[in-house]
């Protein structure tokens, strides 16, 4: 003899399959309007778990490249301004070797001279150069101005480090040393490119055979060392900038594997969803029929 | 010749009255299919005693034995005990895995990861203040959203902390509710101990009180969600309950001893006093909570001070998650050692501690939730799965079947009605020998 299957098992089981095939199709549905997996801890632990620290590396690969496009500006703006202070450099080189040719009489020199004078405050006045309201020539000192213009010729930043994260524990300095190139003037007799171009100046100035020889010996060796400097400088800061493009990309391709990881991870198969949720549907709906059929039948509808 | 005249008659009414027991007994199963507890019953019918003949009633002389009809021996209820007691084993397993899947949901909401916002994100948003700040150590307004950010993530890990507090609390309030003195175990022990005495009185006169035995019953199903059971029968029709790691019974006979103190009841009390009380679930959580908010606090602070500034956050040794609060205000937060503005080694070694310990203890945590709560849940489901067995096999037993009783019913209703017909035949037999016979030619 089987088992006897009573009313209360049958409509038992008819609501429990029911309250079954419901609870599946409001997951899924649930899954499909938020469209994602993992909507709380316990819905896979472990895939929370990751999806928290791909978040974490996302936000970190977000921040860096902010990071990134700072500095690169940073070093756009510094770029600029050697650039210009090696134009300046350039003209001061002609002046300096037409000023050392004795045909020149003293009112052309004097005219040479007030130009190498105008020069030299354009060097300062490019060494000012900022970002963002910053001073970029100060070291970390960036809201002092380096050199005063029309003053002295002394430094007012300092020798600071101003860096940059682009990776976990990897920070890029973005600025450069300008007291190393500009020096802190005659005053400081450091050879520097202020002190030469005050030099200059002042030889021609001078008119004395022995500033005659020196504008053509060693103000224009100075100059050319300190333009060697310059370039050296320059070179720097182009690759400076070239690294932080190098990580701008980099950091471009984390980020998109990265959301792609997260994507799989946390993000609902839509496909696989809804073939799920037509299934689920149409269980729900046989559940639906046969369980109004089956609970309303009874003896009691044959007997006479 | 010692067999009456009537003898028939009487056969025939025993007969009509069994039948009608029986259908009395079908109506009572019909009237309670839906009662919950209810085992169905039947008349247990049995032929009465035969009619003793002497010898010489058959041909061969031999005496013989002549049937008298039917008689109800007892009403029973149908119903397997051993069932009983695994249906109550399971029920408290039941019982304590819903009530800590209950508990742990709040527990989880609270968390809200993962999302926008959880703390997980709250502590991605610091990380990249500082960083932002790096970038422009000289700007106020960094510095000032960098605060902000800071306040808002202290604020919701002490909201954090509130919130299991108060899910810790509640699964104390309700065990309370139910285990104290008025609370649901009082009571339902209380009925117990006068179902006890009412069944033992009807036992000592002799009717099986069916219906009485299937309310102790509900009643005993219904405690076994509560905590472990153990019903033991002293065989004066009362029962005697154990209840979870109580020193006393319960119920013993008619004295209810109730509140006593648990320990480890198991069922739904056992999983309320797991995630409430000190060192259970929801105070590890807490502590863990605790652990990260002080590793935070204290891996910033090493660096913000190094510089021989103040430190960023204080809390208060040993509840670090609920007093964590930002110490400095915008214009106190250290970028760099160095005193010029634009120094950003603090702002950026700070920075850097993203994906640092403190982060990887609060995901540990919410892993650790997520995964109890996943095994709970399971653990519920397996659970419902085998209760539902269990209640199948008994109601399989017990349970009233409509379209058996619809069968009874028409087998009883012609059995009646038979009854009622030999009753009719014998009373013609009756009317022709009294009213008719000897009466020739009239």
């Amino acid at each position: 003899m089987s088992a006897r299957i009573t009313n209360t098992m049958l409509s038992r089981t008819v609501l429990r399959d029911l309250n079954n095939a419901d609870f599946r199709l409001s997951n899924t549905q649930r899954k499909l309007s938020s469209g994602k997996q993992l909507t709380r801890p316990s819905d896979d632990p472990f895939a929370v778990g990751r999806a928290m620290r791909l978040r974490s590396d996302l936000e970190g690969i977000r921040q860096y490249k902010r990071n990134v496009d700072d500095g690169s500006g940073w070093a756009t703006a510094t770029e600029a301004a050697l650039s210009r202070i090696t134009d300046v450099l350039q003209r001061a080189r002609e002046l300096l070797v037409a000023g050392g040719n004795d045909s020149n009489g003293p009112v052309a020199r004097e005219a040479i001279a007030t130009e190498i004078e105008e020069l030299t405050e354009s060097v300062k006045q490019e060494a000012n150069a900022t970002y963002g309201g910053r001073y970029v020539f100060s070291g970390t000192a960036t809201e002092t101005a380096p050199y005063a213009i029309g003053g002295a010729d002394t430094y007012a930043g300092n020798a600071g480090t101003v860096a940059r994260a682009i990776g976990a524990g990897v920070s890029v300095p973005i600025n450069v040393d300008v007291h190393a190139l500009l020096g802190d003037g005659q005053g400081a007799a450091d050879n520097k490119l202020l002190d030469t171009m005050r030099d200059i100046a002042e030889n021609l100035r001078g008119g004395t055979p022995a500033d005659a020889e020196a504008l053509r010996n060693t103000d224009l060796s100075r100059l050319d060392s300190n333009l060697d400097e310059l370039t050296r400088v320059r070179a720097v800061v182009g690759s400076t900038s070239n690294r932080l493009q190098t990580a701008g990309r980099r950091l471009d391709e984390l980020e998109e594997s990265s959301l792609d990881l997260l994507s799989k991870t946390e993000d609902v198969d839509m496909a696989e969803a809804l073939v799920n949720y037509s299934t689920q549907k149409s269980a729900y709906e046989s559940a639906l029929h046969s369980g109004a059929d089956i609970v309303q039948m009874s003896l009691l509808d044959f007997l006479r | 010749m010692a067999v009456s005249t009537f003898g028939g008659l009487q056969t025939a009414l025993r007969g009509l009255l069994a039948q009608q027991r029986s259908l009395d007994v079908t109506s009572h199963n019909v009237a309670n299919a839906s009662t919950p507890g209810f085992s169905r019953q039947e008349a247990v019918l049995s032929a009465s005693a035969a009619l003793k003949i002497p010898a010489g009633a058959v041909q061969s002389g031999a005496g013989a034995q002549l049937g008298t009809g039917v008689d109800v021996l007892a009403y029973r209820r149908l119903r397997d005990q051993f069932l009983d007691v695994q249906y109550r084993g399971q029920a408290m397993r039941l019982g304590g895995l819903a009530a800590q899947v209950r508990g742990m949901e709040t527990v989880e909401v609270a968390f809200s990861e993962p999302g926008e916002n959880g703390i997980a994100n709250q502590l991605q948003e610091f990380w990249s203040g500082w960083e932002s700040l790096a970038n422009a150590p000289e700007n106020p307004a960094a510095r000032q959203a960098l605060v902000e950010k800071a306040r808002g993530l202290t604020t919701s890990i002490a909201a954090l902390d509130s919130q299991l507090a108060t899910a810790g609390e509640e699964a104390a309030a309700e065990y309370a509710s139910i285990a104290g003195a008025g609370g649901e175990v009082g009571q339902i022990a209380g009925e117990i101990a006068k179902l006890n005495e009412t069944i033992r009185s009807s036992l000592s006169s002799g009717a099986a009180p069916n219906d009485l035995y299937d309310r102790r019953d509900l009643l005993l199903d219904q405690l076994s969600e509560m905590a472990q059971v153990t019903v033991t029968d002293p065989g004066d029709g009362t029962v005697e309950v154990g209840f979870g790691d109580a020193a006393a019974p319960l119920v013993e006979g008619t004295t209810v001893t109730w509140p006593q103190t648990l320990t480890e009841p198991g069922g739904k009390l056992g999983a309320l006093l797991k995630l409430s009380e000190p060192g259970g679930t929801v105070a590890s959580y807490r502590a863990a909570l605790d652990s990260f908010a002080k590793e935070l606090a204290d891996s910033v602070n090493a660096i913000h001070t190094s510089g021989g500034g103040p430190p960023f956050f204080s809390y208060v040794a040993g509840a670090a998650a609920s007093t964590l609060t930002v110490a400095v205000g915008a214009a106190e937060v250290e970028t760099s050692a160095e005193a010029p503005v634009g120094g950003n080694d603090i702002a950026l070694a700070i920075g850097a501690l993203r994906g640092s310990a403190a982060e990887q203890m609060y995901s540990s945590l919410v892993s650790r939730v997520g995964t109890d709560m996943s095994e709970a849940r399971r653990g519920e489901e397996n659970a419902q799965s085998l209760v539902l067995a269990v209640q199948e096999r008994r109601e399989s037993t017990s349970g009233v079947s409509l379209d058996e009783e619809m069968t009874n019913m028409v087998r009883f209703q012609r059995a009646y009605q038979a009854s009622a017909r030999a009753m009719t035949s014998f009373d013609e037999a009756l009317d022709v020998l009294i009213n008719r016979t000897g009466r020739v030619g009239l």
